[in-house]
């Protein structure tokens, strides 16, 4: 049994979603109110999120001490740090937040980076079987890689003469080929990504299971009402 | 103006609609068109088959509900999967999240499936939902050598960890047998992989959105990534392997519906461009 409440979010969820979507028809009044909502709930619910995380991690770990008590408290005055950032005169202090993040972060990621996402591509294509026995597939695709890597580095060679002439404009070609195919897959999936976002909100309005039967309903009337509403502001405004 | 830059010039609204009627359609009148089994999935599935027993799993959602839709019904699938098999190969599962909306998207799992009364699986002793981690890549080093410290209490029961017997022998990447990343961006796979898999060794899958599979192929293919399941078509393939016909299935027929319409458009466009080409040539 449905309770009020449930029945409320529901209707809410569908509004939300078709006030989005109306605006493939175009700007208009109920895809902005969705839209400032939206990003309001987002910021909320992340800052509540965060505050939660502070307040966990002071209860559990940092209070426990003199010395972690001060850690802590510097930590969040760095961070407070951020909203220097909103003034001219502090501008600077803002940096200093940003200068730890920034460090931080590319300190961590080059400590490996070199390793994952460059030597062991290397190997791996050095390593790279041209022959796999019984998978005729395979052997193809992995004789295409070996062909297909090399060119496409060697399309990124930008000084020399050599570029202009044979061996080199072939090589450039077929990059080009590899690459054409490499973006039109690309785009394959990126069309299977946007479809599959519009289906799964279009499941949730046909109310198919496990989403709730009653979106259905809610989608007739919410959708008929924007359409109305759409239509007779474009005709009041036309006349006007 | 001619029929040919008509079909160059198609007004946007009515592409927006038949894309909607093109998916509508088959969800209303569902067309059962063939779903072959896909090497992915199937790679998927063997992979979290073979799971040795006694093994530490984390599942991370690091998705927020924008993703949902694509990625939903993969995270459904696998949870079934992983608690099925549960007690009986020892698996311990930890659940977390890198992107603030994660655990919001598992609470909604845990709204629909109950793992205690379907799998008999106890939290805290077989599973364990930690919550958001926050700093990102930063926040993932942090929690490779030191979980307890970056997760002082669970989510889901806001109790300290010491409190579950689970998290016991569980404090460092060390710990873990494997990863399972369902995800739509940053942090992901390359923060994984740069936090975990090369420092610590520990294997990992990821479910994705579509989007990212031609940037995620390249470690596939080098062995760092053991599996990957790729959008929507891929978990509709998987929810078939698992004999657990889900959301993603039911979505199969509009995903080549809406595919079809792609094409079309394309082909329109196609002809039009090259008659009108030919035509001004003449």
């Amino acid at each position: 049994m449905t309770t009020m409440w449930e029945l409320i979010g529901v209707w809410t969820a569908v509004f939300f979603t078709l006030a989005i979507y109306s605006f493939l028809y175009g700007e208009n009044p109920w895809f902005r109110l969705a839209e400032h909502i939206f990003a309001g709930v987002s910021v909320g619910y992340a800052v509540a999120f965060n505050l939660d995380y502070l307040r966990d991690q002071w209860v559990n770990k940092w209070s426990l001490s003199g010395t972690l008590m001060l850690l802590y408290i510097i930590a969040i005055l760095f961070g407070i740090l951020w909203y220097a950032r909103f003034t001219k005169q502090y501008f600077f202090a803002y940096r200093w937040t940003l200068a730890i993040i920034v460090g931080t972060g590319i300190g961590m990621a080059l400590r490996t980076v070199i390793f994952t996402q460059f030597l062991n591509q290397i190997m791996a294509q050095a390593r790279l079987s041209l022959w796999v026995p019984g998978d005729l597939l395979q052997s193809f695709s992995n004789t295409m890689i070996a062909i297909m890597v090399p060119c496409v580095l060697l399309y990124f060679w930008f000084t020399g003469p050599a570029r202009d002439k044979a061996p080199m404009s072939y090589i450039e070609k077929f990059a080009r080929y590899t690459m054409m195919a490499g973006f039109g897959a690309a785009f394959g999936y990126t069309v299977l990504t946007r479809y599959s976002l519009f289906i799964g909100r279009a499941q949730f309005l046909l109310g198919i299971t496990p989403n709730p039967p009653e979106a259905r309903m809610a989608f007739y009337v919410i959708a008929a009402t924007i359409l109305i509403t759409l239509f007779a502001k474009d005709h009041l405004f036309k006349k006007t | 103006m001619s029929i040919l830059d008509k079909m160059q010039r198609i007004d946007r609204r009515y592409i927006y609609l038949a894309a909607w009627i093109f998916v509508l359609f088959p969800l209303y009148y569902p067309l059962g068109l063939p779903v072959p089994i896909g090497r992915e999935s199937k790679a998927w599935y063997n992979y979290i088959e073979a799971i040795p027993d006694d093994s530490v799993i984390i599942v991370s959602m690091d998705y927020g509900v924008s993703g949902m839709p694509e990625l939903y019904p993969m995270t459904v699938a696998t949870m079934h999967h992983l608690w099925d098999n549960c007690l009986e190969r020892n698996w311990k599962i930890i659940v977390l999240a890198f992107w603030n909306q994660g655990p919001l998207v598992f609470d909604t799992l845990l709204s629909q499936i109950d793992p205690a009364a379907k799998y008999n699986v106890v939290y805290g002793e077989d599973w364990v939902e930690l919550g958001w981690v926050p700093g990102s890549e930063t926040g993932m080093a942090a929690l490779a050598t030191d979980m307890w410290g970056q997760t002082p209490r669970d989510y889901l029961e806001d109790r300290p960890l010491s409190e579950y017997p689970i998290m016991a022998d569980i404090r460092t990447a060390e710990d873990v047998d494997l990863v399972i990343s369902i995800e739509t961006g940053t942090p992901g796979l390359p923060e994984w992989l740069r936090q975990w898999n090369d420092p610590f060794g520990v294997p990992f899958i990821v479910g994705c959105i579509g989007v990212s599979v031609p940037g995620m192929a390249p470690y596939l293919a080098s062995g760092q990534l053991s599996a990957l399941l790729p959008g929507l078509t891929a978990s509709g393939e998987y929810e078939l392997l698992l004999s657990r016909p889900g959301l993603a299935v039911a979505g199969l027929d509009a995903v080549s519906m809406s595919h079809l319409l792609v094409v079309l458009l394309v082909l329109i466009g196609n002809v039009a461009y090259f008659a009108s080409r030919g035509k001004e040539a003449s």
